[in-house]
């Protein structure tokens, strides 16, 4: 049996249940709503989902941060003080820096701790995408792969998993910026709604867009649809920022295509919520490989 | 007096007096609008295109022939709204059928009626009859049973009596005219051309202080800037009172003067009448001509304007873009509101134009003109606006030019705010904006000028009629009432996802968002908002998807 810990961070929307059942930990990145910065908790201990959402559906603007310096250094120092090696799965690249940093700390810690090592590999995803590789990773672990294995096929991987989101408003993805799409998405359009995937190079991308939110869902569940093989049909992942609902419409609209055997469902967290904002609905699956590199 | 030849002269006369004849029925013509709407404009829209030929350039020694082909080119460009373009096509039709006459004799009235009706009846995709093409068709079949006329006058009168004849039942061919209790409108129009034409053989020279003139030479607007390039020079005009201090008005001549004129420009008109010289030139020195001039008298008068910026009117902001695009749209928007929306969407240019405006076949041309792409499709976004851009987009060759027939500007922001500009190809950009087109319904909300009953709806004048689709579902005495109960009637309003208001000139914000709310609680299922699209006549434009 391998001896390594596997990490993830804020974006990977893991519930508590589900970190213990496959024995993961995780990194927190920061959110700041006036000015006050606050712990991205995966399990909503200081602002609960409808609480954080509402801060936002009131105007109210959240930034973020990225992992702190410290709570990497504290977490594998941790865990390599026990003697254990370390697989750290990231968010996107292309949408933090934390991968970038957990580098550098994890050359600073090689030279201090030399039986042990840090292995960072960027998930290019986020949200339940993101989560869906940590669960991967871990039930290789259970097989008997080894950390460089495990590593290696979320790296072959990782661009299997497919997002398929949109958004209630598109004034939050204006404001954050965080989504390339060509500027004729941000007229002052109503009902329009953009299909969002998670590229080649991990940022989301605006791919097309469709009129009114029945229709947004009903051409998820078709793209969903056309990526997905027989090796993803086990479960499907849907995450939402404080809409059920719509999630529950979306996975039902979905399940109408494609019997996936089990469904999860979470909230976005922080993170990502305040980029895309309250009303999100994102979908994954492991399926055909994504090709698609986004431009303006 | 019997006339039996015309020549170029007369010709261009004829078709002057019809042309000042409809002028100065025009608004009689816009009235014969099928709706209690102010917003019939077919009079107009005929005036203008006919202007086009009637203010075009022509040479002395113009036969009829030659004099037709510039005619008919001129009306071509200038035709807009659908009669205008139809009455374009019968001309040109006419142009056809004189290729290669010096003079007309009454004989010729019918052939060239016949070439008229075949072109004109082309000009139209699907040709309703009970409309102008009815009443210029059955006057063709009326002359081709009758014996040959003896002379114009009585050839013409008989035009004129069988288009009468023609026009009176077009009400029985078409249920909304009768229903409207009208005529048709081109029908009407194209009658007081005829009997303007008439009226010329007659002696009878008809005035009118509605010339449309002024629409022929564009207004002057600041397009010309410090780093404009002086494109097409100036167009100079001025009277000159000769002056015995300075030449012998005896012996002056004209004659010379021209030859000066033709070494510094061109399009020169120059006549003397007893002591005054009036000139027109087209010239990139007019300081030059003005001085040679005055070596000769001094001037009453001197008007000189810069033809880039006329040129320029229509393409504002817009020199040509120097990288080559692939696709670029062009639409059609009334109102300062929706004009700005469609640009921010995504319509690289702009033509102004709607319900009681309608573009010519040239506005098209200059919006095209500014344009580097390879395909450039039109949105025109008014039914009558339609034959123009198509007819523009036959004429232009530096594009692979589309048009989407939209049918109002809520259709054709819909169409837009689909549009995908990394699309493949041509066809699959176009998909994805006709492909909105079969759900999305037109709502529009204006008042009743007065009473009516239509499609069993009452009409009562001062009320707020709500349309979808161009079809009156119900009335209401105020505009917010009118929208709900149209949502209401729709029977697909439960599919409906998103509507879109435009409100108008003169709606406030608020009242927009009282109909938003209304709308929200009507029916919450529906995402809705509204946008300042500032155009006249109609309180709200709605695009419900």
């Amino acid at each position: 049996m391998s001896e390594f810990v596997i990490i993830a961070d804020s974006t990977s929307d893991l519930t508590k249940d589900v970190r213990e059942k496959y024995d993961v930990d995780y990194v927190a990145m920061n959110y700041v709503i006036d000015g006050t910065e606050y712990v991205a908790s995966l399990d909503w201990e200081t602002h609960s989902a409808k609480e954080f959402y509402d801060f936002m559906r009131n105007g109210k603007r959240a930034t973020t941060t990225q992992v702190p310096r410290e709570a990497f250094i504290s977490k594998f120092t941790h865990y390599l003080k026990e003697g254990k090696d370390v697989l750290y799965i990231s968010c996107s690249s292309a949408l933090s820096g934390s991968v970038n940093l957990a580098k550098v700390i994890a050359a600073e810690l090689a030279e201090e701790y030399k039986d042990n090592k840090v292995v960072c590999v960027d998930s290019l995803c986020s949200s339940l995408g993101q989560g869906f590789m940590v669960i991967r990773a871990s039930e290789l672990r259970k097989e008997g792969k080894s950390i460089d294995e495990t590593a290696q096929y979320i790296e072959d991987n990782r661009l299997k998993v497919n997002q398929f989101g949109t958004v209630d408003n598109l004034d939050y993805l204006r404001r954050a910026g965080r989504v390339k799409a060509s500027s004729a998405f941000f007229g002052n359009m109503f009902g329009i709604k953009p299909i969002i995937i998670s590229d080649i190079i991990g940022q989301n991308y605006a791919v097309e867009k469709v009129k009114g939110a029945g229709n947004a869902k009903a051409k998820i569940a078709q793209r969903v649809a056309e990526v997905v093989e027989e090796d993803g049909m086990d479960c499907l992942y849907i995450t939402h920022a404080d809409c059920v609902e719509d999630a529950e419409a979306l996975r039902d609209k979905i399940l109408e295509l494609v019997p996936f055997k089990n469904v999860m469902m979470n909230n976005i967290g922080p993170i990502v919520g305040s980029c895309v904002g309250p009303g999100t609905i994102i979908a994954y699956c492991y399926g055909k490989k994504v090709t698609v590199k986004g431009s303006e | 007096m019997s006339i039996v030849k015309i020549d170029a002269g007369i010709l261009l006369e004829m078709f002057a007096n019809g042309y000042r004849n409809l002028c100065r029925k025009e608004a009689q013509v816009n009235d014969l609008n099928v709706f209690p709407v102010p917003d019939g404009d077919t009079g107009s829209n005929m005036a203008k295109t006919l202007s086009g030929g009637v203010h075009a350039q022509m040479q002395e020694d113009d036969d009829v022939s030659a004099s037709m082909k510039k005619f008919s080119k001129a009306v071509l460009l200038s035709a807009r709204g659908n009669s205008g373009v139809i009455l374009s096509q019968f001309i040109k039709g006419l142009s056809i059928a004189s290729d290669g006459k010096s003079v007309m004799v009454p004989s010729d009235i019918t052939p060239f009626l016949k070439q008229g009706v075949d072109s004109a009846y082309k000009a139209v995709a699907n040709p309703v009859e009970g409309t102008m093409l009815t009443v210029l068709r059955e006057t063709y079949e009326a002359c081709e049973d009758t014996e040959e006329f003896a002379d114009f006058e009585s050839g013409f009168a008989y035009v004129l009596k069988e288009m009468q004849k023609s026009l009176s039942h077009t009400p029985e061919l078409l249920p909304v005219l009768k229903e409207a209790g009208v005529v048709d409108s081109g029908g009407m129009g194209i009658i007081y051309i005829f009997e303007g034409m008439l009226a010329y053989l007659n002696g009878e020279i008809i005035e009118t202080d509605s010339d449309r003139e002024d629409l022929v030479i564009a207004p002057a607007t600041a397009s010309f800037g410090p780093d404009s390039v002086l494109e097409y020079g100036y167009c100079t005009e001025f009277i000159l009172q000769l002056m015995h201090a300075k030449t012998n008005i005896a012996t002056f001549s004209i004659g010379n003067m021209i030859s000066y004129l033709e070494s510094v420009g061109d399009s020169i008109v120059a006549v003397q009448d007893d002591d005054i010289v009036k000139v027109h030139v087209h010239t990139f020195t007019p300081e030059k001509v003005l001085a040679f001039a005055r070596n000769y008298g001094e001037f009453i008068s001197v008007k000189i304007e810069n033809m880039s910026v006329q040129h320029n009117e229509i393409t504002e902001n817009a020199p040509k873009t120097a990288e080559r695009v692939k696709y670029a749209v062009v639409a059609v928007a009334s109102g300062d509101g929706l004009a700005s929306y469609f640009a921010e969407i995504g319509a690289s240019r702009i033509v102004d134009g709607g319900q009681t405006q309608n573009p010519s076949t040239q506005d098209f041309l200059d919006a095209f003109r500014t344009l580097n792409a390879e395909y450039i499709v039109v949105l025109p976004n008014n039914s009558n606006i339609l034959l123009a851009a198509q007819q523009a987009a036959d004429l232009y060759t530096d594009a692979d030019v589309r048009v989407i027939p939209t049918k109002s500007m809520a259709a054709g922001y819909s169409a837009l705010s689909m549009m995908n500009t990394w699309a493949e190809d041509i066809d699959a950009f176009i998909d994805d904006m006709t492909m909105c087109l079969s759900s999305v319904t037109s709502g529009s909300i204006t008042t009743a000028i007065h009473d009516a009953c239509i499609n069993g709806v009452e009409i009562k004048a001062g009320t707020y009629m709500g349309i979808a689709d161009g079809e009156i579902l119900c009335t209401c005495d105020n505009n917010i009432g009118a929208a709900i109960s149209m949502l209401e009637l729709l029977p697909d309003i439960d599919t409906k996802e998103v509507i879109t208001v435009f409100y108008g000139d003169g709606i406030t914000e608020e009242t927009a968002n009282n109909l938003i709310a209304g709308i929200n609680e009507s029916f919450p299922h529906i995402e809705c908002g509204a946008l300042y699209g500032g155009q006249q006549v109609y309180d709200f434009y709605l695009a419900i998807e």
